[in-house]
């Protein structure tokens, strides 16, 4: 196209490609979905607390908790119970609810709720964790197999992560005489882990015992063990069952240490109950719901930033790029003619109220009787300006007259005509008695005809939901129309009508 | 759909401008908007003529505010036919054409009386902007009522025909003559329904002629053909044409020029956004001579030479000029 000038092209490339870029890093850095039904699961975990109270003694049950500085986010959590105080602290990467009461007797039950989705976590804050500790002292028939063991286990390792994984192997083997000695008949996996860290204390490589829970939903299950390490760099998270590196993605760590889930002062048997069940959100109003202490940066700048209230009118505004679009094309390419660029629009905005059916029929009937007073009092030989004031004070008064008799009726509809509708029937009608006066009425029609499909065709896609919700959550699309629009600025083709219009030289 | 690209690629292969190229390649580059007031406005547009020397109908007075509507009479003086004009007015609507007056009332060119206070409602209307293009107040203009030469009777219907000339940095490129028909009222304006006929540039003998988009070569209410008619005095109507881009500084404009059987070619109006019918009526597309006026331009430029409007006239027809009717 030659009539693009180079200005213009470099100004449409940037344009365009800004859009692209920002659309892109949208989707595909930050995740967000492209449609709105995208959803994602979402966790509901209940975690029953159940014991006996001493009476007369004053109860404090402290309890882990998920610390969520992982791949989760936390949506929701709550801490149900009856007369007693909540609070929460953190300790060591750990968080711990502690529940307290002065007097409580007989069976109690606290409930601990945590709702949670596995996305939207941001930059991972680098971990660090000790590399080096002291050993453990064993004496006597203890050390000996200890150190038979670790002899091979020595030999087949490189580093640190095969030396534990090597060890977890060798611990695991229940048929070895030195693992028999150090499990001294007990092979749960709490005491295969006591074993596992003796080991590793005599190698000098730390150890912690990581408690996770499984988010399959409808299991019973109880806090399962992990071990992990540090390398310098990264956790390395093992299965002391069999030595298996990693840990799986359902798996989600609940403390970490030594110490148990749950203890009570002041009372007796203590429980926890775990259920889990999962549920589908709409990934944006999940996003929307995820609080304070959680990532989600990327809303923080975008639309969705903004009030509820301001975000709805802004749904309809982001819009209106849209409808111009569709008049511009219209009148550009296809040749259609319209009143001014943004009457269309606006009559399309309209529409959004007034529902499309019933809106049509009402700009039709209330522009023919505006125009059809107007060419009356045209006999009356007044000037412009009174005879538009004339017009106008008759459409208000149409209107209302169809709201009254509509309501009468029955019809709720005709209420639906709210002030912005009928502001613009009445500038539509002045723009088209002026085009009547200036055109003649056979122009004047073709015009209101034209305008009212463009309006038509405008509001039927500035009223896609899923375009309307794509276009809200990636604004930078506007930007690419932009483009598309600076591009149409220079259009210099023919226009579909044309292609009619100057069929007579073609007859030959 | 395959049709509409046959279509497309004909009329590209004509050179048939249409709307959006005119209005991105030639209104836009060659049209600065703050000049639009000289065209646009009827009486800035003479004043600057007779400052040019370039003959436009005489102009009787100017009224401009309701107060002056008085003076009309004093404007009118003894003269017994006049034209009331409002001075933005677009589509030769609101123009009063008096032919006669007798025991203080008047008579149109159609014949029918009316009263002083009419015109004085006329003018009224005028002046709160009821024919101006944008609404806004207007004012009046009385002037020389034009006598169409009669070399026209047998081609027109009422009215005043016109000369049209699409006047690129003062080449002129394509001219056609306008003839009212009834359906058009006695206007000259083809979406009203009159005729455009085609012109020879270098001889001004009339062509075939293009009615409500289609072509014809009778005139439909007086059944005489259009084409074949010498225009008279025709060389001066490329000049005057010629020197109107010196005149109102727009580079791409339309020419309205009439005939008048007395003082002969007068400039009537200039048009900043000139349709594209002339090419319909002159069987012809705009894009080619226009790219050949560019091309000119290009080449004098580079030379640093500015050429004459006699010198501008004499290249037009040379390039666009002796076109043989097409056989029908």
């Amino acid at each position: 196209m030659r009539s693009l000038t180079l200005h213009l092209k470099v100004l449409i490339t940037l344009l365009v490609s800004l859009g692209v870029l920002i659309t892109a890093y949208q989707i595909f850095i930050q995740g967000i979905p492209i449609t709105e039904d995208a959803t994602d699961d979402l966790w509901n975990i209940d975690a029953k607390v159940e014991f006996v109270a001493n009476p007369r003694d004053p109860v404090k049950v402290q309890m882990f908790v998920p610390p969520l500085n992982r791949d989760y986010v936390s949506l929701n959590e709550s801490f149900i119970s009856n007369n007693y105080g909540v609070s929460i602290n953190r300790a060591d990467g750990n968080r711990r609810v502690t529940w307290s009461a002065r007097r409580a007797s007989g069976n109690q039950t606290l409930y601990y709720r945590l709702v949670l989705t596995k996305r939207y976590s941001g930059e991972k804050a680098k971990d660090k964790g000790p590399i080096f500790r002291d050993s453990i002292a064993v004496e006597g028939p203890e050390k000996i197999a200890a150190e038979a063991l670790l002899a091979p286990i020595r030999q087949h390792s490189a580093d640190v992560e095969t030396f534990i994984s090597e060890t977890i192997k060798r611990v695991n083997n229940l048929n070895d005489d030195n693992v028999k000695l150090l499990l001294a008949g007990d092979p749960s996996t709490p005491n295969k882990a006591r074993v596992i860290e003796l080991l590793l204390s005599i190698a000098h490589v730390p150890m912690e015992r990581v408690h996770t829970i499984r988010l399959a939903a409808d299991q019973p299950q109880s806090p399962e063990l992990w071990l992990r390490s540090f390398n310098g760099e990264n956790w390395l998270y093992f299965n002391p069952e069999s030595g298996e590196q990693g840990l799986p993605s359902d798996r989600l760590v609940w403390w970490v240490g030594d110490d148990p889930l749950i203890t009570v002062d002041g009372g007796k048997k203590p429980q926890v109950t775990f259920s889990l069940n999962n549920s589908e959100m709409n990934a944006i109003r999940l996003a929307k719901l995820t609080d304070e202490n959680t990532d989600a940066d990327f809303l923080e700048y975008s639309l969705y930033g903004l009030p509820l209230q301001t975000q709805q009118t802004y749904q309809i505004m982001i819009m209106i790029p849209i409808g111009v679009l569709v008049i511009l094309i219209l009148r550009n390419l296809g040749g259609l003619q319209t009143l001014g660029t943004f009457t269309p629009v606006l009559i399309a905005l309209a529409f959004r109220e007034t529902q499309l059916g019933f809106g049509i029929v009402l700009f039709t009937i209330i522009t023919a009787l505006g125009l059809s007073l107007r060419s009356y009092l045209e006999h009356l030989k007044l000037q412009m300006l009174p005879r538009l004031s004339v017009v106008l004070t008759f459409v208000v008064v149409l209107i209302a007259v169809i709201s009254l008799l509509s309501h009468k009726l029955g019809l709720e509809r005709g209420l639906s005509v709210a002030l912005f509708p009928m502001v613009i029937l009445t500038m539509t009608i002045e723009r088209l008695s002026i085009t009547w006066e200036e055109r003649g009425g056979g122009h004047a029609f073709k015009v209101a005809i034209g305008t009212l499909v463009a309006a038509t065709l405008a509001h039927l896609l500035m009223t896609v939901p899923e375009l309307t919700y794509f276009i809200f959550t990636f604004p930078a699309v506007l930007l690419i129309m932009v483009g598309f629009m600076l591009a149409m600025g220079r259009y210099r083709g023919y226009r579909l009508t044309e292609l009619f219009r100057f069929k007579a030289f073609l007859k030959d | 759909m395959f049709g509409l690209i046959k279509t497309w690629k004909a009329l590209e292969a004509k050179g048939i401008m249409g709307i959006n190229r005119r209005n991105a390649d030639y209104v836009l580059k060659y049209n600065k908007r703050h000049l639009y007031p000289i065209v646009d406005d009827k009486i800035i547009t003479k004043q600057r003529a007779i400052e040019a020397g370039i003959h436009v109908p005489e102009m009787y007075g100017v009224i401009s505010t309701e107060k002056e509507i008085e003076k009309l009479n004093e404007i009118i003086g003894e003269r017994n036919d006049f034209v009331i004009k409002p001075a933005q007015g677009a589509g030769g609507d609101g123009i009063l054409v008096i032919a006669d007056r007798f025991e203080g009332r008047y008579k149109t060119v159609s014949g029918k009386i009316i009263s002083h206070e009419e015109i004085e409602h006329q003018i009224s209307s005028i002046l709160t902007g009821l024919y101006s293009l944008g609404g806004h107040r207007d004012r009046a203009l009385i002037e020389y009522r034009v006598t169409p030469d009669q070399i026209f009777k047998s081609i027109s219907y009422e009215g005043v025909p016109d000369i049209r000339i699409i006047v690129l940095m003062g080449y002129p490129v394509m001219a056609m003559l306008r003839l009212p028909t009834r359906q058009s009222n006695g206007k000259a304006n083809l979406h009203q329904g009159a005729i455009g006929v085609g012109v020879d540039l270098a001889t001004g003998v009339t062509l075939r002629g293009t009615w409500l988009n289609n072509k014809i070569a009778k005139h439909p209410d007086t059944t005489n053909a259009v084409d074949g008619v010498q225009l008279p005095n025709w060389d001066g109507f490329m000049k005057l044409a010629a020197g109107c881009y010196e005149l109102c500084g727009l580079g791409y404009i339309g020419v309205d020029m009439v005939l008048d059987q007395d003082k002969g070619p007068l400039i009537l109006e200039l048009n900043a956004r000139p349709g594209l019918n002339i090419q319909i009526a002159n069987d012809c597309g705009l894009t080619h001579r226009a790219h050949a006026v560019e091309a000119r331009l290009e080449e004098l430029k580079a030379k640093g030479i500015q050429e004459t409007p006699e010198e501008r006239v004499r290249f037009a027809q040379e390039l666009f000029g002796h076109i043989r009717p097409a056989e029908v």
